[in-house]
């Protein structure tokens, strides 16, 4: 019995033996240049597709790897109305804003997180916070990744994939959250123009989609897109979330939901009035994994086969310990 | 790899709301992007681990759905639900070992077949998930082999049961009785089965097992028992402990091409579901050493019988959203 027992402990010592012997030969595993340099090549290829894009706004995103870089200047957009009180002599509004956590880690007890985008509008013309004066939309955006939309037709009774339309970028979150309903702000080719609202998010068909789907379809994959996300609680909509507690001064909430893909958050700013964009403000929130559980998904994209055997070495060892451990107790 | 349990459980979709009732039970993983609830994760291993010690199959058949069904991405589930059944398989197996119910020259013969199919099965993969159509061919798949091992076995299991009420000895082993698998070169001796039989067929049901086992993200063992039962003749005792054996280094394998290709092995919900399964392993070996062969395979037949109209409902009936959304392949 217990030879039997040993061969069979030998066959999978052999086993782990080959593994463990893998890993001391190749210890380079924990912290890897060229990897290094591979995930920095994917950061930079992303950042090239955002460049890509037309209507890009301006200073944030084109320096997401600075993490403290300067306020761009905020562009007034619209003119104010010609002077008709002492207050309107004022040089034009601006509007700035920061978030409660610029950066937010994601360990083992990350569970999702509220995050508080506040900001103050100077040289505010509005007598009260209740006066409804100016508007706010606060759009928070996470970083533009690829994605495949399929559509589902019924073939012989199954239901199977017939039809696909592939996006080079989509945005990974997004949350919009103004003083009221975002239509009743601005006009819609305002909004499109700054791509505010979830039917303005900037969606980029792949050249291939948009050369061989018609309009009509492309649209229909688009809102699925939207629709898709909105479902899994990725893509946010709170028409009253912006509120202003003083003359110049507001504030909103934003949920950022346990399965938020982590990577670098832009929370983009507008001040509104009568329909007029006066001013926009965009800042950046680091989401980032920490800890354990930056070790562990490092070692996975870095050295994905060492993970893959160190994945199998943690289950024999678990298995084994178990069985034996158990076997004491039942004794 | 994605299993298609229909729209809500598209690999598309994860579920938000196992994250939210108690938050202080809750642990985030690493490679899924999302928070998981620890005791949710716990019982499912639990009752995973107690099947694979109960009917010596390795459980994938029920962990994919089950983790897909929880939320967990499709490409994570499979890939972790692989490493799971290293685990439980290993307890499981050294448990049957002690029983002397393992042979292993047999399970060396499947291995060495097994390994030969999963590699092939990776590169089907990879050309179906590029297609869009995996998640079809997946469901097809559980739904064709499921279907006919379940109504095997349940109509063999059901009668033998009737036999045995109605007072006539039936013997695992017959035999004197020859086919064609006898009519095969490379014939081997197996002791422990006390089998002398060609080579041929062993690598053959190894190589196949370990094809689908890469496809459908299972062990395999809901396969490899019947066959090793119906076309080996291998007696039942042995077949258990055989079929652990072998599916201990073909999941090892597949563990590693996942989180090769995939990245889809995450180590820390692994360790949620190996810790709870090793436990139900022990608990379902026991279980399963109190039951007689015939009323294990009726109880086997009707959970894989379970599990294929699951899977059919989903492909058959009309989606809530003809639409559905993945990261392209390769990418995450």
């Amino acid at each position: 019995m217990p030879s039997r027992l040993w061969r069979f402990l030998v066959c999978l010592g052999l086993a782990a033996g080959l593994v463990a012997g893998a890993a001391v030969v190749a210890p380079r595993f924990v912290l890897h240049d060229r990897a290094e340099a591979r995930i920095a090549g994917q950061g930079q290829k992303r950042k090239e597709g955002q460049g890509r894009r037309k209507d890009q706004q301006p200073a944030p995103k084109t320096a997401p790897a600075t993490p403290a870089e300067p306020p761009g200047p905020p562009r007034p957009v619209a003119v104010p109305e010609p002077p008709k009180s002492p207050l309107d002599s004022l040089p034009p509004e601006k509007v700035e804003a920061d978030v409660s956590t610029r950066s937010i880690a994601v360990t083992s007890g990350f569970t999702g997180t509220e995050i508080i985008v506040f900001g103050s509008v100077d040289n505010s013309r509005q007598p009260s916070a209740e006066s409804g004066y100016y508007d706010v939309a606060v759009v928070v955006e996470g970083t533009p990744e690829p994605l495949v939309a399929r559509k589902k037709s019924n073939v012989g009774g199954l239901w199977i994939n017939t039809a696909a339309a592939s996006f080079d970028s989509v945005p990974s979150y997004y949350a919009v959250t103004s003083t009221r309903p975002i239509e009743e702000v601005a006009d819609a080719s305002i909004l499109e123009d700054n791509a505010i609202g979830l039917d303005n998010v900037r969606l980029r068909p792949s050249a291939a989609t948009s050369g061989s789907l018609s309009a009509a379809e492309l649209t229909d994959y688009e809102s699925a897109v939207v629709r898709l996300k909105k479902e899994d609680e990725l893509y946010l909509r709170d028409d009253y979330g912006v509120a202003f507690i003083g003359r110049s001064l507001f504030r909103s909430s934003i949920e950022l939901p346990a399965h938020v893909p982590v990577g670098p958050l832009t929370a983009s700013v507008y001040l509104f009035r009568d329909g007029a964009l006066l001013s926009k403000f965009s800042t950046r929130v680091r989401l980032e994994r920490e800890g354990v559980e930056l070790l562990l998904y490092r070692f996975s994209v870095r050295q994905p086969f060492l993970y893959g055997l160190f994945a199998v070495v943690v289950a024999v060892g678990a298995g084994l310990l178990g069985s034996m451990s158990f076997r004491r107790l039942s004794q | 790899m994605a299993l298609a349990l229909g729209p809500k459980l598209g690999p598309d979709i994860r579920a938000n709301d196992l994250s939210v009732p108690d938050r202080d039970m809750h642990i985030y993983l690493p490679i899924a992007e999302m928070s998981a609830n620890v005791l949710l994760f716990l019982g499912m291993g639990w009752a995973v681990g107690f099947l694979s010690g109960l009917f010596g199959v390795g459980g994938g058949f029920l962990m994919t759905p089950l983790l897909i069904f929880s939320g967990i991405p499709a490409a994570v589930a499979v890939g972790t639900g692989a490493a799971q059944i290293v685990a439980a398989s290993v307890s499981g197996a050294i448990a049957q070992y002690r029983r002397n119910n393992v042979d292993v020259k047999m399970g060396l013969v499947l291995l060495l077949g097994g390994i030969f199919g999963s590699v092939i099965g990776v590169q089907i993969v990879k050309i179906l998930r590029k297609a869009g159509q995996f998640d079809l061919v997946l469901a097809l798949g559980y739904v064709t082999f499921l279907g006919v091992i379940g109504a095997l076995m349940l109509i063999e299991s059901l009668s033998t049961i009737q036999k045995v009420r109605g007072g006539i000895a039936v013997s695992a082993r017959r035999p004197g009785q020859h086919s064609w698998i006898h009519g095969l070169p490379l014939k081997m001796r197996f002791h422990r089965s006390k089998l002398y039989i060609s080579a041929v067929p062993p690598l053959m049901i190894g190589a196949f097992v370990g094809f689908l086992a890469a496809i459908m993200g299972a062990g395999g063992g809901f396969i490899m028992v019947p066959a090793m039962i119906y076309l080996l003749r291998v007696p039942t005792n042995v077949v258990v402990g055989t079929s652990l054996f072998q599916i201990v280094f073909v999941t090892a394998v597949t563990t590693v091409l996942h989180a090769t290709e995939n990245r889809g092995v995450d180590v820390v919900l692994a360790l949620l579901l190996i810790i709870s399964g090793v436990v139900g392993a022990q608990f379902g070996a026991t279980a399963g050493s109190k039951l007689k062969g015939e009323q294990l395979r009726f109880l086997l037949a009707a959970l894989v019988l379970l599990v294929c109209f699951r899977v059919a409902w989903d492909i058959v009936v009309t989606p809530d959203d003809l639409y559905s959304i993945q990261p392209p392949f390769g990418g995450r």
